[in-house]
């Protein structure tokens, strides 16, 4: 994209952020050309945008299968291995095993939710990047890419729809 | 016949309540919102630090000093000995078990019904839970002994051939209660992260720092969003089975035993209420504290969350109330010998009045008190409700364990259980817990603000026929 430069829209509401989105679709921008920060959560199609995927849930699942496996294998494989006989009772609890793989689903499912959250997101990243502290007060930002030589036009547009202040997005250490 | 109603005698219909009184309808300003808090935690005065100090001292003096001796002279110097070997330390181990469920219960459950009244003090909730455990995780090491070897329980083989044995229940609750710690903290620090980012756009020196190291690079783009809110609701649907299975395995420590007083089918559901019992009086104590002693609380904590809060603990109140009769009447219309001699000895033995101040504690009290509306709004009543409740919940844990174990099938070994260095451990748990809330209430936003503003914009007041009726929409 060396052919167009970043700029941060700022919006009081999410009101004229839905229109500044609709000016930039009728500027000709995709939706993989902007993104949305706010201090909210703020439904996509609240917004008039295409709802994004997230990857959270089957990385939970995932992990919850694992935690399965984990359960089973420590109560049917570990005393495969170490056979330890206990007050006469069955080297195999059945009953026992429930509570145990039980835990260990939870476990692997909200272990895995977490750690889904932190790879779908990139996180932790402290590299620099755009962003201004107004939007932690409530303002709704929106990033995109301007092609050169439009700005002017762009930003004359966005101010109409309600744009607070439109800038050039600088990466700055959050 | 009709039935035709009629204006109530002195009513005043043309008056009506001021939508403001709740937080949802009386919005401010996010910047405003987000200064307040921050605000809040910047503000220490010399009471504060005076409060922290007799903490700590009590920490150090009853904790760490008093384990010290433990450590060094056995556990010969408390007051466990045949027949009652399990005393306070478990007592305190159920009960702060017991407080940290509500914290995160409160939290989940309110959250997957959408009860909008919870959003200003789900996080002093989950917090709770946090804090809670690590005491409970102490008592549990303390009861141990030789702390030193507590990795024994960690299920891995080792040299001694000794390997963990999954037909105990004490192995169940090694992974319960493990899985609910590290479940309740990741679940704790989810919703904080936004809140986080808030506290390090508006710090400066360490603590901008601490925040942007904590904040792991939120920003707030419509896909962190999105992976958050989704993690989140993984969490608060998956966490509230958790905490049901924890606390019935905490019961079958005792349950599984074929002794008189424990033995009980009814134990796991009835440990679940009263866990919840504790631990929703004990989140309005917290709340009353945080409302009364930090700047700018009043605005986001108000009698409407007390209000919600008492009328959860009305209701469980009166679910323990039926679990408890439910327990005793069995063994008492079973008859059998032991038993009865166990309940003579809870109710007329020399300790009996201790069962009676359970009973005010934990029935009486709510259920004179909690139905009055005017009353569930008055902050220090909730606070003085909690805490009764709190003690009575306590006592209840202390009667079904050193009591129980003071009877047995062997009479000769009956003693009664006399605690001692376990009562100054016990003053350093419930000091440690406070002086960490202490803490903590400096350093991270007790109110997750985003989660107030989310709320805000989605209430709007409608009109219908005369009335402006408080209306929520699940933007969400």
């Amino acid at each position: 994209m060396s052919d167009s430069r970043m700029l941060l829209a700022i919006f009081e509401d999410i009101e004229p952020a839905s229109k500044g989105i609709d000016t930039l679709h009728n500027l000709g921008l995709s939706e993989d050309q902007m993104n949305v920060i706010s201090g909210i959560p703020v439904k996509e199609t609240i917004l008039g945008r295409r709802p994004s995927r997230t990857h959270v849930g089957i990385i939970a699942m995932s992990g919850a299968v694992l935690g399965l496996l984990l359960g089973l294998f420590l109560i049917y494989g570990i005393p495969f291995l170490f056979p330890l006989d206990a007050g006469g009772q069955p080297i195999y609890p059945v009953p026992e095993g429930f509570i145990i793989c039980f835990e260990m689903t939870m476990l692997g499912l909200m272990g895995f939710a977490f750690l889904g959250m932190f790879v779908d997101s990139g996180f932790p990243s402290y590299t620099p990047k755009e962003y201004v502290p107004q939007i932690s007060d409530g303002r709704i930002a929106v990033l995109f890419h301007c092609p050169s030589g439009k700005q002017k036009g762009f930003i004359d547009a966005l101010m109409k729809s309600g744009a607070q202040s439109v800038i050039p997005a600088e990466a700055n250490q959050l | 016949m009709s039935a035709i109603a009629k204006p109530l005698v002195g009513s005043h219909t043309t008056e009506q309540e001021d939508p403001r009184e709740h937080l949802m309808h009386d919005p401010l300003p996010r910047g405003e919102m987000n200064a307040m808090v921050m605000d809040s935690m910047h503000t220490t005065t010399w009471k504060y630090w005076t409060l922290a100090g007799i903490l700590a001292f009590l920490v150090v003096t009853c904790l760490v000093y008093a384990w010290y001796i433990l450590i060094m002279q056995g556990l010969g110097v408390t007051g466990d000995n045949r027949p009652v070997y399990w005393g306070i330390f478990l007592v305190n181990v159920v009960f702060w078990i017991g407080i940290s469920h509500a914290g995160t219960f409160i939290s989940a459950i309110l959250r997957v019904l959408k009860i909008e009244s919870r959003r200003p003090f789900t996080r002093a909730a989950e917090l709770m839970t946090t804090f809670g455990l690590v005491q409970a995780g102490l008592s549990v090491f303390m009861h141990m002994g030789r702390v030193w070897l507590s990795y024994w329980l960690i299920p891995i083989p080792n040299e001694r051939t000794i390997w963990p044995d999954f037909h105990s229940p004490l192995m169940w609750d090694f992974m319960a209660i493990n899985t609910y710690l590290l479940c309740s903290t990741m679940y704790l620090f989810l919703p904080l992260i936004p809140d986080i980012a808030m506290a390090r756009d508006r710090s400066t020196g360490w603590r901008k720092t601490f925040y942007r190291i904590l904040a792991i690079g939120f920003r707030g783009t419509e896909g962190e969003w999105k992976n958050l809110k989704t993690a989140m609701n993984i969490f608060a649907f998956a966490i509230i089975p958790v905490m049901f299975s924890v606390h019935t395995i905490v019961s079958w420590d005792f349950a599984m035993a074929t002794r008189p007083g424990w033995s009980s089918t009814v134990f796991g559901p009835y440990f679940v209420i009263g866990a919840l019992h504790s631990g929703m009086a004990a989140v309005a104590v917290v709340l009353f504290m945080i409302r009364s002693t930090m700047k700018n609380m009043k605005y986001f904590i108000r009698p409407e969350h007390f209000d919600t809060l008492a009328k959860l603990s009305l209701m469980v109140s009166m679910a323990w109330a039926y679990f408890y009769f439910n327990d005793y009447l069995v063994p008492w219309y079973g008859g059998d010998k032991w038993e009865k001699i166990l309940q003579d000895f809870t109710q007329r033995g020399p300790i009996g009045w201790l069962w009676y101040f359970m009973l005010f504690c934990n029935i009486v009290v709510p259920w004179s008190i909690l139905w009055n509306k005017k009353w569930r709004r008055t902050p220090w009543l909730m606070a003085v409700v909690g805490l009764l409740i709190n003690i009575g919940m306590w006592i209840e844990r202390y009667v079904i364990i050193p009591e129980a174990l003071t009877i047995n099938r062997m009479p000769f070994t009956w003693q009664i259980y006399i605690p001692k260095l376990e009562i100054f451990l016990t003053i350093g748990t419930f000091a440690l817990f406070f002086l960490l809330y202490l803490l903590a209430s400096r350093l991270i936003p007790l109110i997750p603000v985003w989660e107030v503003q989310e709320g805000q914009e989605g209430h709007i007041l409608r009109k219908i026929g005369k009335a402006h009726i408080p209306t929520v929409s699940e933007i969400d």
